[in-house]
Formats: structure tokens, sequence, C-alpha cells
């Protein structure tokens, strides 16, 4: 797909930004007096793409290969897959686990365990909704098969980045990788679970290799911590003893500079894909504030929590 | 009365028209879909747009003033050619290829800067001025090339 073809789409996003809330928006929102004055603040700055299904609808809209964008879309695929592979198992009805957008309707994923077709499921599942069902039925260790899910779906991005995407997506699968592995590390090594969960519940990239990181998360917690000083993202590695919450927005925060350098594109898929990741991050910032304000946390916590602007 | 001197000429003159013509059809294309994309969020930044999808077009406008002073001089538009030899029909399919080249190339490439230019136009309308300016700077090349391609058509001896 010629970065031209995008010329429509990237000017329609490039639009979009100007109507994304600000800092000063946000300070606004956190500062309102009363409930009623954040909900009628939130409304006054309310654009069509209220959802992130609607900004992903938008984005197919404009997008000349939907391809391309389907990556941003894997995780919630996978949890989905997690949500009715569980619930079949269970006998429940999967519809209040499922997150949306997603490249998967449920009723195709409910039809291929029902009908143990993995076939009608695309290529990037197929395999692990075979394996994960293989597993699950047979060993019932549901923390198990989500490990081999959320490790599929890691791979998945790799594979649709190297196949589909220039450098700015395979960072993003990188960061992606890389965040979802320091903490899978760190949780098996305080849980002390074995080589062989690790194997299956670790992904592995260029920057953080999968037999290191197993031999370090084998170690005990201060060997992983010790490990991941070492690499590139060392700084994290502190974050992750001391507070989970610091580390989930230092993460969400690399994935918003890494947007930002898509930014200045002109052409391309890269802004489309910045755009959605940051109204992932508008929308967890309202999140985060209308939560906030409902426990009581005072301005400087909430402050504290806010996920990095795009704009 | 040699024909291949006046069938160069007349080459050239399509040549002028028809290279610089696909080199502002495309910029103008390329330009129009960013517009619409801007227009389809905010259609009050039609007119803003409107002068950036405008810029790339001047290319098709200098193939198409070559090709008449061309035609003009070797006597086509008036009704009585010129007698020329293949000499003089190569020198003026020559005197056309300056626009010819430059504008199918500069057309094209204006097209792409315009349309980064709608993108700060949508996200920051009050320097429109600034992206107008940058496409504009292609512009140069073509008015260079539209110069070259005249002062040889008006020297040629026939």
């Amino acid at each position: 797909m010629g970065r031209a073809e995008y010329a429509s789409a990237v000017s329609a996003v490039k639009a979009m930004e100007s109507l994304l809330l600000t800092q000063s928006d946000m300070e606004q929102l956190i500062n309102a007096r009363t409930n009623a004055e954040f909900e009628s603040l939130v409304s006054a700055k309310e654009t069509e793409n209220k959802t992130l299904s609607d900004v992903w609808e938008m984005l197919k809209s404009y997008a000349p290969d939907s391809r391309e964008l389907e990556i941003l879309l894997y995780r919630n695929d996978f949890h989905n897959l997690k949500a009715v592979l569980k619930a079949m198992i269970s006998g429940r009805e999967p519809e209040n686990y499922i997150i949306e957008p997603s490249n998967i309707g449920i009723d195709v994923l409910k039809e291929a365990f029902r009908t143990k077709d993995s076939d009608i499921l695309p290529d990037y599942m197929r395999e692990t909704a075979s394996e994960a069902y293989e597993l699950l039925t047979k060993t019932l260790d549901g923390q198990l098969s989500d490990s081999l899910i959320d490790s599929s779906a890691l791979r998945a991005m790799q594979k649709s980045a190297e196949d589909f995407g220039g450098d700015f997506m395979q960072k993003y699968a990188e960061l992606i990788t890389v965040c979802a592995d320091m903490k899978t590390a760190y949780r098996c090594s305080k849980m002390e679970k074995s080589r062989a969960f690790l194997e299956t519940a670790l992904c592995g990239s260029t920057v953080l290799d999968k037999e290191s990181l197993i031999r370090a998360s084998l170690g005990g917690t201060d060997s992983v911590i010790s490990f991941l000083e070492h690499t590139q993202y060392g700084e994290m590695a502190q974050l992750l003893k001391e507070s989970p919450a610091q580390f989930e927005k230092y993460c969400d925060d690399m994935i918003t500079e890494l947007a930002e350098t898509a930014r200045m594109q002109a052409f391309g898929v890269e802004p489309l894909i910045a755009y959605y990741i940051a109204k992932e991050a508008e929308i967890r910032n309202l999140r985060i504030i209308s939560v906030c304000r409902e426990s009581g946390a005072d301005i400087e916590t909430i402050t504290e929590r806010l996920r990095k602007l795009y704009v | 009365m040699n024909s291949m001197g006046i069938a160069l000429a007349i080459l050239g003159a399509a040549c002028a028209s028809l290279f610089a013509g696909i080199g502002s059809a495309k910029g103008v294309g390329l330009v129009g879909e960013a517009a619409a994309g801007v227009v389809s969020v905010d259609p009050n930044k039609f007119s803003k747009v409107l002068i950036l999808q405008l810029l790339p077009g001047t290319q098709g406008l200098y193939g198409l003033l070559t090709a008449i002073l061309m035609l003009s001089r070797i006597g086509i538009i008036g009704g009585n050619p010129a007698e020329l030899t293949t000499a003089q029909g190569l020198m003026f399919l020559g005197a056309a290829l300056p626009i010819a080249i430059v504008g199918l190339f500069s057309g094209i490439a204006q097209g792409r800067a315009a349309a980064a230019g709608v993108g700060i136009t949508a996200k920051k309308p009050e320097h429109n001025g600034k992206g107008i300016i940058m496409a504009a700077m292609v512009e140069t090349y073509a008015i260079l090339a539209l110069l070259v391609s005249i002062l040889l058509i008006y020297n040629i001896a026939i």
C-alpha cells in the first residue's frame, strides 16, 4: 500500500487530533467541584468518537487497507478468545467479558469452539485456539491456558508488525511485548512458577531474550530485577518492584511517546495508529479521573496517575 | 515539404501539455484526497484547503502555455504551418522538454508538499499560510523550466 494512499485518512485524523483533550482540559476535569460539573465538562468535550469502537470504525472507514491497523486489536481478540473459551467450558455466556472493538466477532469465536473448527478463525489465532482448548480441557488449568493465549497474542503482534508494518509498528509490538514479558517474569518469580509455565507464558523479543528471562525468573524476584536493570529498559525494573501502578503508567506513557513520533508524518498508516493510541490514553485518563473522584482521591494522586497526553 | 520537422515540433507541444498536465493531475488529486479528509471532519476548512489544492495545478497551465506558444511559433494556430527541417523540429521538441519533465515531477512533488500542508491546516488552521509557502517553494522549479522552454521556443531560427 503506497503511503500517499493514506493522504485523506491522515488529514482527517489530524483534524480530529485538534479535538483531543488537552492538559488544561484534564486540569479542568480534575478540579471540577461536583460530579455534575465533571459530567457536564465531559459532555461538552465529547466528540462523535466517544468510545474506542467508534474510533475504530472511523479509522477503518478512512484507511484504504484496514489489515495494517488490525494489530491494534490483537490483544482484545486474544482476550476475547480467553473469555469465550472459559465461558464455553464453564457453561456461561461470554458476552459480559468481551472487550470491544475487536477484529473477530464473538459469534465466530463461539462457533469455532462449538464446532471445534478453528479453521474459521483468522490465521494468527487458529493454532492458539486449538492449543488453548486442548490445554484447558486436559489440565483444567485456566492460568496456564490464559498465559498461552497472552503470549500468543504478543507473538501474533510481532509477526503482523514484521509482515505489514515498518519500524513504527515493529517498535510498537516490541514495547507491548517488553512490558508484558517484564510483568509476567516478575509475577512468575514471585509465585515461584516452573520453567514449563514460564516457557508458555513468556513471549520473548530481540531486546528481552526469552531464555535469559526464564533463567532470571527461576532465580527469584531479585534476580529478575537485576537482569532487567542491565537491559535498555533498566529504569523500569525498580518501578516494577516498587509500584505496579507506576509500572503500568510508565508502559502506557512509552507507547504514547512512540505515537508522538508518528505525529510529524504526512502520509502512511502511522498517524492513524497514533491517533488510536492517543484516544485510548484519553479514554483511560477519563476513567482514572472518574474512578479517583468517586473514591475521594486528592488532586495530587489523580495527577500522578494520569497517563501522558498525546496533544 | 519535410513533414518530419513539423511532426517533431507538434510532438514537442504535445509533450509539454501532456506530461505537465499529468504532473498537475496527480498533484491536485493527491491534495484533493487529503483535503477531502479534513473537510469530512470540519467542512469550515474547505476554503483554506482549496488554496493548497490549487497550487499543483499550475504546472498543467505552464504546459498548456508552452504548447500554445510553440504551436503559434510554428504557425499551426494561424493555419499556416512553417516549413521545418528535421533539425528544427528536434529543436522544438527539445524546447518542450524542460517544462514537460520538470512539470511532471514538480507537480507530483508539489502535490505531496501541499497534502502535508493540508495536515497543518487540519490541526492548526491559523498556520495555514506556512503550509502554502512550503508547497509554493516547489513552484520555483516549474517556473524556471517554463522560462527555459519559452526562451528556447523564441530563439529557434525558422
